[in-house]
């Protein structure tokens, strides 16, 4: 027995869930994804969740992180009931759900605290740079004088290891509703190692995103994700590769360069598409915005173009803009990667190959705890 | 008699319809020399102009005493070919229509030979029966402008005012003390917002205009008969015991007792009026009166018994709510289970927060189709989807902070109702769809009442919905009448009464000049109601303006010559058409349906069918006694 709680569908409102009930549950945006199948099947079994509040039952999917909101559900309801946002915000509710924190929480449905986070880490940044900087050479560009690396790296490992923790944590606790939810399964530790590729596969290509029909949607949504990975990969190396936060910058046919071009121009076109898009509100997955995914569209297409201007400013030699340009790129940096993160939107970039991952397992375990199928004559 | 030799036969080909499987010059050449038989032509559509001039045509040049054209169903063309018979100076009732498609060619497609020689059949008796053919007239009757209409709820109300308007007098008859019915008891009716009083205070309004409507409250029928022109309707007109008074005599009185125009939620006195209603004159109960005087009263008033005569008669007995089962979703169990119309007057009557029993409501769960789609009552009431979403939004716009629950079979918010479906979930009320063979259970649980339900929405999710009000919407029952056994007056399966065709004759029911309107015929809402009321009054106009009607003729014929009056007869009509007059059996023309039951007992062979004589019937065995 399940009891009813209209009182979370209201909550869910808070998150963007503010057309549930005028669905009526006919399953046209099921038939019409091309992500849905059989054995997982959505949106309107996730929608119906959310009309009758069914919290258990919402905790234990992974469907919400199947979508990726390509719109065609919304565009087909008959009841104009947006199940395409409708998923968002179960996105959003989730996220919210699998923090132990109680921070996610606060910033999606606080705008208040959303915005005071932001500032506090942005000023906090700046003051211990204001703080902790070393020399600054005015008569030359040096970059690694002002900030340097034997502070900053190991200030970004211990920054980069609390992030680490608090999104690995959430994990888990993901993990532990979507097991328990349903059947009870007792998934043998060797399925979870011989099904990391599932995990691998998923988070680099994005294959299922590649099965909406509109595949401009995967390309954009692929240069941001490898386009954040190659930044990634490049900041957490600059230690041997010193290509970013050096005296002497690399010359420009430098591999390491030529990543972080591709990573500056693929991020920010894909941000600056969506910013254009969310504005005009044409494509359906542009059409509501939620206050968080405008603070994460903006953090990230400013951290991306400050970085951008650090480096034309080092390559004209101007030091001063260099350096004051480079803190705000920092103190743009730690608010993205400290709330967004584990804490809200850009959370899912674990969430989703995790989800996939989680439900394989999950399947497989199911598979190895039926009784084999006598063969029929 | 002496037989008719002039008779011209009509073979259609319709199309091929006909002719692909039957082989229409055989049946031609096979009836050709009969020596009744004066000319015999098949042709492609004789239902065409062309084809019916043919007809005209054979009748003046060559002097035909009588016509037979094989065809498709009598039920499609009768008509057009008498109507032809007729314009040709022939008594239409000369011309003898058989079918030869549907009995035929389409039920014989694979046996040509067969369907031909079958079609030869037909039409040999055809001939056989219209040699011997009387010409016959169609019964007329005067029709007198007076119509009586029985129930004077909203149905009733909109005949009473549409019959009067045409300039018919009219008998309203109304058993209960007020005019008005059920409408009254609705809070808000869709889709005009108007409470039902304000409804019928406007058609009570209009009514008092006319000095043509005679209005009998309060009354019995205590016997009902006769035929379209001639109805004759007994009523017993109860007293009420006092006269005019204002309503500070009524307060006096020291009785109190549960109203049962707000089911119990309220009280009334023993002495008590309608508001909006009609007549503006309190009645007294007098089960519940102490007659302790405070009041006036007259307790010498009489009944008075008034026979009224009308030429037609509307039925507009409408329906009563079905009452649920004690147990049936803990009905009558629990406290807090109530049928949809009394949560009605709920509504009506709560102000500033809703209210149950003394308990406030903030949740409530609607169950639908109760008494309605299930083997006792196979129908689906139609007016309860509706009527439930509407009472619904009436509450959640009257009261703040109410949550509603929809547990449903199927919505069928037919028509322009959808909005109100729509509505409800924009309001965000939940829809929870409900598994005939597992319907939800109503529980006790402190003080909340637990509804129980597997969802078929949720894959079979068994949810419990906790709320303070679980209201069943009830369907509708026929609300039984006397009457209707004193008219003679034909059910349909689902106990409602019954019209003759539901699209060909609508309003009409199978005893001539009885007409339907509203819920007496079939589970309908106020706009409905007043629709086919409406219908009905325009059926009745096309007999009460035109000042006669025209029936067929084939009814009994008495010969009273061989009739001994045993009186037989009489007891077999199903339609008391037959009554004895000076020994002999005598036929009310109005009446009589021509079943031929009649005939069938007479020891004496006295009664004969019009159309139908005994010598024809003989003779179309014979004619084809020999193949």
């Amino acid at each position: 027995m399940t009891r009813v709680n209209p009182e979370l569908a209201k909550e869910l409102e808070k998150f963007g869930a503010k057309s549930a009930t005028v669905c009526f549950n006919c399953g046209n945006c099921t038939a019409v994804c091309p992500l849905s199948n059989n054995s997982t099947p959505f949106p309107r079994r996730i929608i119906r969740y959310l009309q009758l509040g069914l919290e258990e039952r919402l905790l234990g999917r992974m469907e919400p992180w199947l979508c990726y909101y390509c719109g065609e559900c919304s565009q087909t309801c008959p009841r104009q009931a947006d199940p395409g946002e409708l998923m968002m915000a179960t996105r959003r509710y989730l996220t919210t759900r699998y923090d132990w924190t109680g921070l996610s929480k606060r910033l999606y449905t606080s705008k208040v605290w959303e915005v005071f986070c932001v500032g506090i880490l942005f000023f906090a940044t700046l003051a211990v740079i204001y703080l902790f900087h070393g020399p600054i050479v005015t008569d030359h560009t040096k970059l690694e004088t002002f900030a340097p690396a034997d502070i900053v790296h190991p200030t970004g490992y211990v920054f980069g290891a609390v992030l680490a923790f608090f999104l690995l944590s959430n994990v888990y606790r993901m993990h532990k509703f979507i097991m328990r939810s349903g059947e009870r399964v007792n998934a043998p530790l060797s399925l979870y190692f011989s099904e990391l590729g599932t995990l691998a596969v998923h988070f680099a290509t994005q294959a299922k995103l590649r099965l909406c029909t509109n595949k401009s949607f995967w390309i954009k949504h692929w240069l941001l994700m490898s386009g954040y990975t190659a930044a990634f990969i490049l900041v957490n190396v600059d230690l041997v590769t010193r290509w970013s936060l050096t005296d002497s910058p690399p010359p420009a046919w430098h591999p390491a360069k030529i990543l972080w071009t591709y990573a500056t121009i693929a991020m920010l076109y894909a941000t600056t598409v969506a910013i254009i898009g969310r504005l005009r509100k044409r494509e359906p997955i542009h059409k509501y915005s939620h206050s968080t995914d405008w603070m994460f569209l903006i953090l990230l297409w400013f951290t991306v173009f400050t970085g951008l201007l650090v480096r034309i400013f080092m390559q004209f030699d101007l030091p001063l803009p260099t350096y004051y340009t480079f803190a705000v790129h920092l103190a743009l940096a730690v608010p993205l990667l400290g709330l967004e993160v584990p804490f809200t939107k850009w959370s899912h970039l674990a969430y989703r190959p995790f989800a996939l991952y989680f439900e394989r397992v999950r399947e497989r375990a199911l598979q190895l705890q039926q009784p084999p199928q006598e063969e029929e004559a | 008699m002496t037989e008719r030799t002039k008779i011209g036969v009509y073979v259609c080909h319709c199309g091929g319809n006909i002719s692909d499987y039957v082989d229409v010059e055989k049946v031609v050449d096979s009836v050709k020399d009969l020596p009744n038989v004066a000319v015999a032509r098949h042709f492609v559509f004789m239902c065409s102009e062309a084809g019916q001039q043919l007809i005209k045509d054979d009748i003046k040049n060559l002097g035909l005493d009588g016509v037979v054209v094989a065809s498709c169903s009598p039920h499609l063309h009768e008509k057009t070919f008498r109507d032809a018979a007729k314009a040709a100076g022939l008594n239409p009732y000369l011309l003898e229509h058989v079918c030869i498609r549907e009995h035929s060619s389409w039920v014989h497609s694979d046996n040509r030979e067969g369907a031909t020689r079958k079609a030869t059949w037909i039409v040999k008796t055809a001939i056989a029966k219209i040699s011997l053919a009387r010409e016959l007239q169609p019964i007329r009757l005067d029709v007198e402008r007076e119509a009586i209409v029985i129930g004077g709820g909203i149905a009733g109300l909109r005949c009473a005012i549409d019959l009067a308007r045409a300039g018919s007098t009219v008998h309203l008859i109304e058993s209960s003390p007020f005019l008005g019915g059920r409408v009254p008891q609705i809070y808000k009716l869709y889709p005009s917002g108007k409470s039902g009083c304000e409804i019928v205070e406007e058609l009570i309004d209009e009514i008092k205009r006319y000095p043509n409507i005679k209005i009998y409250t309060n009354a019995e029928i205590l016997s009902a008969g006769g035929a379209i022109g001639d109805f004759k309707v007994t009523v017993k007109v109860n007293p009420r015991y006092v006269g005019k008074v204002s309503d500070d005599v009524i307060a006096k009185c020291p009785v109190e007792v549960p109203d049962e125009f707000n089911y119990g939620l309220t009280k009334r006195k023993a002495i008590y009026k309608r508001e909006h209603s009609y007549p503006d004159i309190p009645v007294i109960d007098m089960d519940a009166c102490t007659k302790c005087g405070e009041c006036n009263p007259d307790f010498d008033q009489q009944p008075q018994t008034i026979e009224l005569k009308g030429s037609l008669i509307v039925l507009a007995t409408g329906f009563k709510p079905y009452e649920p089962e004690e147990g049936e979703f803990g009905y009558k169990v629990h406290d807090g289970v109530i049928t949809l119309p009394v949560f009605e007057r709920l509504l009506a009557l709560s102000d500033g927060k809703l209210e149950y029993n003394g308990k406030e409501v903030r949740d409530i769960a609607f169950i639908y189709c109760v008494g309605s789609r299930n083997e006792e009552h196979e129908y689906c009431s139609r007016y309860c989807c509706v009527a439930t979403l509407n009472a619904s939004l009436g509450a959640l716009e009257k009261f703040d902070g109410l949550r509603a629950y929809h547990i449903y079979r199927d919505i069928r918010a037919y028509g322009k109702y959808e909005t109100y479906y729509e509505e409800a979930g924009k309001k965000k009320m939940l829809f929870i769809k409900y598994d005939p063979e597992e319907p939800p259970v109503v529980e006790k649980s402190g003080n909340k009442l637990i509804v129980r339900v597997k969802d078929l929405l949720t894959a079979g999710e068994e949810l419990e919905v906790p709320v303070d009000l679980v209201v069943l919407s009830v369907g509708m029952l026929p609300e039984m009448s006397e009457v209707f056994t004193m008219l003679r007056v034909p059910f349909s399966r689902d106990g409602f009464l019954q019209e003759v065709h539901p699209k060909l004759r609508p309003v009409e029911t199978a005893i001539g000049g009885v007409l339907l309107a509203g819920a007496c015929q079939g589970p309908k809402d106020t706009v409905e109601a007043t629709a086919s009321a409406s219908a009905a009054v325009a059926k009745a106009d096309t007999y009460l303006v035109k000042g006669y009607a025209e029936l067929e003729p084939f009814i009994a014929e008495i010969d009273p010559e061989k009739c001994d009056g045993c009186e037989e007869c009489v007891g077999e009509c199903p339609t008391s058409a037959i009554s004895i007059k000076d020994g002999k059996a005598v036929v009310n023309e109005a009446l009589c349906k021509g079943c031929g039951a009649c005939g069938g007992v007479c020891p004496t062979k006295a009664i004969n069918l019009r159309g139908y004589y005994y010598d024809q019937l003989e003779k179309m065995i014979d004619s084809v006694g020999g193949d």
